[in-house]
């Protein structure tokens, strides 16, 4: 399956991907809105984009009450706006909290690869974020264990 | 001869159990449904309260889709005696149905408190489809509805209530809202929340009787004013129903109060007798111990074990984690496993003008229950809530962040994220497989 493999250490913070994502989610441009987000490391010098893995247990799906989360051709799970009722037991389902609720119209909504042409690996100008063959993994971990430890040891003293 | 699945109970549960059972087999086994009602969603039914989805929304199975799955149903009767030796469960009408295995996912029922007037015109509770209907049709604009009871439950319809154009008071006997899904502080906060949007609210109310006279109801307390009302809804706690069990032999803690007792892989105390849901002592993720979650997801996820294992596979449960999430008028609050923990270390922190609240249950490096409370609108709220859980969950070790949590509980992703935590969930499967689109089991091959 593609998969979305990201490459923190590539990551600029631009902040195109979460622009163009909101923009294929909701509409709209607004960062606020979209599904991958990118986090700052070590006071905003380094950053690293985080998204739904597409994970095997899929806890949003199982959790959902009423089967309002499937699995798509493109392998992705994602939300069938009429049948969510907008319950959230899917964001606390969700053990990695890439799950999202829009206020606006009450349903929840989620990372769907975008039928299978990523908006995010689209824009993005550094190659962070590649959409390709995969097994999926924990991108992140490595880099953030790395980029967090001066802070933890500052704060230790 | 193929075998022969008995699912007593169409919640949550037993719907899991038979789908999980149609993915395993394909339509190769049979599957026998008894329910007292038409099989549905109970977590949506405040929706449906809202008026923002119709009634049909709230099925989770139809007769065409039964049909699909080859279940045979027997909708509209109850179980009312289980024979072990025998193998077979006696329904209201005498008839008897013989099993190879048989799971007892009857759930639980709406208690009322054994007050004069509790059972009077007027008088609700909110749990079942019936009930749900009831409500709507007494509950029109400018109604004054009292909520007896501010737990979890009363805080699923409340948003409903306000929707339909209501004026709500809400009464509870304990000295804060929420006693067994929030702390002080956390309570607290809510309360003030939904003072602000027009939720009269009164603590430590204990109800002596309800009154009726020309169709109003009035509300007697031991002490103060009484409350007028047009609605009550009892939202006073839930027993589970295990009455019909007795006799059968099987083994229930607290005379059934307690739920049956079941192992690892929810097996009842007798040969092939599955239990699932909220009848169900099972094993608690984080202490280990044995405990009734009353749940939705633990329900789901006891389903799922309970239909494979019906369908031959051999898997354990590792445990469910007592987690629950409601939001009011674009509040979120949502605990997760031990949050009232007095052995634990605890760090909390409170954001007083955003209405928000965070606090963390260690024990050494491990989270073992985590609280949160933030607007709906603040996307933080909404990951976050996620990420505690998946750290509750995996028991990461969290010893080198300890102490910035304790600084900063608010700041969890940069720990979620060090400590591998996405590393440490993605091998983690409840049936040891990647689990299916909901939409499968209807695609069972009929002979």
């Amino acid at each position: 399956m593609k998969v979305l493999a990201l490459y923190p250490d590539r990551c600029t913070g631009c902040l195109r991907c979460e622009l163009a994502c909101s923009y294929m989610q909701t509409g709209s441009f607004q960062p606020a809105k979209s599904v991958i987000r990118v986090s700052p490391f070590e006071g905003h010098t380094s950053y690293a984009p985080y998204t739904c893995t597409q994970c095997a247990e899929g806890w949003c799906m199982t959790a959902c009450p009423v089967g309002a989360i499937t699995i798509t051709v493109a392998g992705a799970k994602d939300v069938v706006d009429d049948t969510c009722v907008g319950c959230k037991l899917c964001t606390i389902a969700c053990p990695y909290g890439t799950m999202f609720y829009d206020p606006d119209t009450q349903k929840a909504y989620k990372c769907n690869l975008c039928g299978g042409a990523p908006a995010c690996a689209e824009a993005c100008p550094t190659e962070a974020i590649v959409y390709r063959e995969a097994e999926t993994a924990d991108w992140l971990g490595d880099f953030a264990a790395e980029r967090s430890a001066r802070l933890l040891a500052r704060e230790a003293v | 001869m193929p075998a022969r699945h008995l699912i007593i109970g169409g919640g949550t549960a037993g719907l899991n159990a038979i789908r999980t059972i149609r993915e395993e087999d394909g339509g190769a086994s049979e599957i026998m449904l008894v329910s007292a009602e038409r099989p549905y969603s109970r977590m949506v039914l405040p929706y449906y309260l809202g008026n923002t989805i119709a009634e049909s929304h709230v099925f989770t199975a139809t007769p065409a889709s039964l049909t699909a799955w080859k279940v045979k149903p027997f909708l509209g009767r109850r179980a009312a005696a289980l024979d072990p030796k025998a193998s077979t469960v006696t329904l209201d009408e005498s008839t008897t149905l013989e099993y190879d295995d048989c799971l007892i996912a009857t759930g639980s029922r709406a208690a009322r408190p054994p007050i004069p007037g509790a059972d009077g015109p007027g008088v609700h509770s909110f749990w079942t489809l019936d009930e749900a209907r009831a409500v709507i049709a007494g509950v029109t604009p400018g109604s004054r509805v009292v909520m007896v009871g501010a737990g979890f439950i009363a805080f699923t319809i409340l948003n409903a209530i306000l929707a339909r154009g209501a004026r709500l008071t809400i009464v509870e006997v304990a000295p804060r809202i929420l006693p067994r899904m929030v702390d002080d502080e956390c309570a607290v906060i809510v309360e003030r929340w939904l003072r602000t949007h027009g939720v009269a609210i009164r603590v430590g109310a204990t109800l002596t009787r309800i009154q009726e006279a020309r169709g109003k109801r009035t509300l007697h307390f031991k002490k103060g004013e009484p409350v007028l009302a047009d609605v009550v809804v009892m939202a006073t706690g839930i027993r589970t129903n295990l009455e019909w069990l007795k006799g059968s032999g099987i083994e229930m803690a607290e005379d059934g109060a307690g739920g049956i007792l079941v192992d690892d892989h929810l097996r009842s105390s007798l040969k092939n007798v599955y239990a699932a849901g909220d009848v169900a002592r099972g094993r608690n993720l984080v202490t280990g111990a044995p405990e009734v979650h009353a749940i939705e997801p633990t329900a789901q996820e006891h389903g799922r074990v309970v239909g494979a294992n019906m369908a031959g596979r051999d898997v354990a449960y590792r445990g469910s984690l007592l987690m629950n999430i409601v939001e009011v008028c674009h509040l979120d609050v949502a605990s997760f496993g031990q949050w009232d923990d007095a052995a634990a270390d605890v760090y909390t922190a409170v954001r007083p003008d955003r209405f928000a609240y965070r606090k963390l249950l260690f024990h050494d490096g491990r989270l073992t229950g985590a609280m949160i409370c933030g607007q709906a609108g603040d996307i933080w709220t909404t990951n976050d809530v996620g990420m505690l859980k998946g750290l509750v969950y995996s028991g990461a070790d969290l010893s080198a962040w300890k102490a910035h949590l304790a600084k900063n509980p608010f700041d969890v992703k940069p720990a979620f994220l060090a400590t591998r935590t996405t590393g440490r969930l993605l091998p983690e499967t409840i049936l040891g497989r990647p689990s299916r689109s909901p939409e499968l089991p209807q695609s069972v091959v009929t002979a």
